[in-house]
């Protein structure tokens, strides 16, 4: 403070712009490097482990996405969404529908228009996105946990959209997802046959690259965002809508765009949904993916990119670990022998999980991160993590009396 | 620094700032009326305090002019604008701040983000320009942020820049609000009580600063303060509000004698006497510098 009055302030201080100092803040060299160290070991991977991991890898790396896309939306704007897995479903079935092929298989006279998987991805987040823009005159209105309950509605539009609409769907049994190829180079075992430093590529090689990629642009976009103008404005209207509407924010239209580009994520996690299956199915698309996509996102930390991420390996890789190892893991069984299903002990673990999150770290896996990095700097020296403040916010801002009733802006 | 309000007199006339004039405002929540038929005009360029006890309805006042109630009846003009019939994003788009009374920052962010929110209404970015860095929005957030750094540093917050606005003192999260309504590069300041909760040094630190806002980029500024002392020495007017009425309206040294003025303050019984405000207008001690108290 002393050398704040020393200074003369004056009308060159305030009155005009003037170059300097910025207010861009300062990057600790920590994060980047850890970044690219992951990065490296993540494309050396699949040369080193197998087929197992490499799949559930990618389930991961989709689920990464989804999760990214949810936590832009509740995490980071306070908005509650139970839809997500309709907006999957949306990418999914889009997916499978553009880029698989017509014929009947069985009883079911299935339709595609067989384009390429390139179009068809971009297609389902699109179509993804379009759903999503038709949702987002409600989601403008509509606050919290009010959201929450109406997106509800379409888990049980898209449930019965599955089931009916069969030529497309494939209906009650589900269709199988066409495999993914890039300009001729397939993602499947051949086509052409591949081998890396001896090791042969094969679909799960392949289909991990394609995740890797797909989940790190989807990262770097978020971080991106959240770190400028849309992002500040988001985040201060999760903190206070009238705040944010009286320092300029359009706030209903803000709400709207940020589920447009939640349901996009979503859109795009569920074609590589559709791809790490091999199909579609309308159970797997239900509420329950909706809530597990929510534990990602509280587990990882509300608010944090890094964090939705971390969450999302825990939660979509434990059940297929637990499947694996079902002779090893205490309590757990594999089919038809005792003990929990696989499935089943996940959803125990995070159930308990969550509750220890919300007691001890309610800044999820991601302020868990943060106080270890914290550790050995200086207080207020480094950048706090996004993740840290998704946490402190309700807690340390004071919800303003001379501030309306929620709602009054709209 | 005798010379602190005198400045107020040196102030550049700027054409652009028009006078804002609240006509017959109502504003009533289920039976109670929170304002009735209030009426004032805050001239360009002045600093206009509006005082009153609590729940006179001062910061209701605030809200309308911000465009977060809707009045039952009357307007508010700001030049062509009807700020009664516009969004409160629209408000800020015209070049009206505010800073709240009670904080309403995003705590886990750090000033600088809260601040760079102030630009918002002058920048561009969108999701898609942002997400993908484009050129032009880093060179936006660039520029920007140099100007905000300025404000930060004006308002004594330039070394807190990068610190979580929640583990701040009060006093400095004040401030952060202050900077961050500034940051807005407004024509029109509200400042609701902005040194509730400061000492005695921040609040004449304050007081200094919002004379060198006024005085430095000719903006009027609406003031919501209890703190007797301080409207006293900054304000060009005083509009009183008690129960939702206005009782008085004009210069410091009038309201301040006023009878209905006084019976609203000795019968709320919480406020300072008069006397004590009208000495402290007198001495001017809230605009002085006391040097040697900043280590
Ligand atoms: N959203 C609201 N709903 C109901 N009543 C309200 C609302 N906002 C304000 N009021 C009432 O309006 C009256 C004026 O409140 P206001 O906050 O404007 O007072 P104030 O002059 O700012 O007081 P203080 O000095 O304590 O800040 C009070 O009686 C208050 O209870
Ligand atoms: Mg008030």
């Amino acid at each position: 403070m002393s050398e704040a009055t020393a200074t003369p302030r004056g009308s060159t201080r305030i009155g005009a712009p003037a170059g300097g100092r910025s207010a861009a803040p300062r990057r600790s060299f920590l994060r980047p490097l850890i970044l690219v160290v992951l990065l490296v070991v993540l494309l050396a991977l699949p040369i080193y482990v197998e087929e197992f991991w490499l799949r559930t890898g990618f389930a991961v790396f989709g689920a990464i996405v989804g999760a990214i896309g949810l936590n832009l939306l509740v995490g980071t704007t306070g908005q509650l969404s139970l839809a997500h897995a309709f907006f999957l479903a949306c990418g999914a079935v889009t997916y499978v529908f553009v880029s698989g092929d017509s014929g009947g298989i069985g009883l079911a006279d299935l339709s595609g228009l067989g384009l390429p998987p390139l179009v068809g991805m971009i297609a389902g987040v699109l179509v993804a996105g379009l759903a999503g823009l038709l949702f987002s005159p409600i989601a403008a209105r509509l606050r919290g946990i009010y959201l929450g309950v109406a997106s509800l509605g379409l888990v049980f539009i898209g449930q019965h959209v599955l089931n009916s609409w069969t030529s497309v769907t494939g209906g009650f049994n589900g269709r199988s997802a066409p495999e993914f190829s890039l300009f001729g180079f397939t993602f499947g075992n051949r086509d052409p046959e591949l081998f890396v430093v001896g090791v042969p590529f094969r679909e799960a090689e392949r289909l991990w690259y394609l995740g890797l990629v797909l989940a790190f642009l989807a990262y770097l976009f978020a971080r991106n965002l959240l770190r400028s103008r849309p992002g500040r404005a988001l985040q201060t209207l999760r903190d206070s809508e009238v705040a944010a509407s009286v320092m300029g924010v359009n706030v209903q239209r803000y709400k709207a765009r940020v589920f447009l580009v939640s349901s996009m994520y979503a859109g795009l996690s569920g074609v590589m949904y559709a791809l790490s299956i091999g199909s579609i199915a309308p159970e797997s698309f239900g509420l329950e993916l909706s809530i597990l996509f929510l534990a990602m996102i509280v587990l990882g930390g509300l608010g944090s990119v890094g964090g939705a991420a971390a969450g999302a390996v825990f939660v979509s890789a434990l059940p297929l670990v637990f499947q694996r190892y079902a002779d090893v893991v205490p309590f757990v069984g594999g089919a038809g022998e005792g003990g929990l299903a696989p499935g089943e002990a996940a959803r125990y673990f995070f159930g308990l999980a969550i509750i220890l999150v919300v007691m001890f770290e309610p800044a999820g896996l991601a302020g868990f991160a943060g106080r270890f990095r914290r550790k050995g700097r200086d207080p207020g020296g480094g950048r706090p993590t996004s993740s840290s403040s998704a946490a402190t916010d309700s807690s340390t801002t004071s919800v303003p009396s001379d501030r309306p009733a929620q709602g009054s802006t709209s | 620094m005798d010379g602190m309000s005198a400045s107020a007199a040196g102030a550049e006339i700027r054409s652009d700032i028009p006078s804002v004039d609240v006509e017959n405002v109502s504003v009533r929540f289920g039976a109670i009326k929170a304002l009735s038929e209030v009426s004032f005009t805050v001239e360009p360029g002045t600093i206009h305090a509006i005082i009153g006890p609590n729940g006179a309805g001062k910061s209701t006042m605030f809200n309308v002019l911000s465009g977060v109630y809707k009045a039952a009846e009357g307007q508010v003009r700001f030049g062509d604008s009807r700020l009664d019939q516009m969004r409160p994003y629209q408000i800020a788009g015209i070049g009206v701040a505010r800073a709240f009374q009670n904080i309403a920052l995003s705590g886990g962010q750090t000033v600088a983000e809260n601040l760079m929110l102030g630009r918002h209404h002058l920048t561009k970015a969108g999701f898609i320009a942002a997400g993908l860095r484009l050129p032009r929005a880093t060179r936006e957030g660039k520029i920007h942020g140099e100007r905000v750094a300025e404000i930060a540093e004006f308002l004594e917050l330039g070394d807190k820049l990068h610190t979580p606005v929640g583990v701040l003192s009060y006093g400095d999260q004040k401030r952060v609000e202050v900077a961050r309504a500034l940051c807005t590069e407004p024509r029109l300041l509200l400042l609701d009580e902005p040194v509730a909760g400061m000492n005695a040094e921040e609040t004449d630190r304050m007081a200094e600063a919002i004379l060198e806002i006024r005085s430095a980029l000719g903006i009027s500024v609406v003031l919501v303060e209890h703190d007797m002392g301080m409207v006293m020495s900054l304000a060009d007017r005083v509009t009183v509000l008690d129960f939702g009425r206005r009782i008085a309206d004009g210069t410091p040294a009038e309201v301040q004698v006023h009878p209905e003025v006084i019976r609203a303050y000795l019968g709320s019984g919480d406020e300072i006497n008069p006397a004590e405000a009208a000495e402290a207008a007198a001495t001017g001690h809230h605009s002085s510098e006391t040097p040697g108290t900043h280590s």
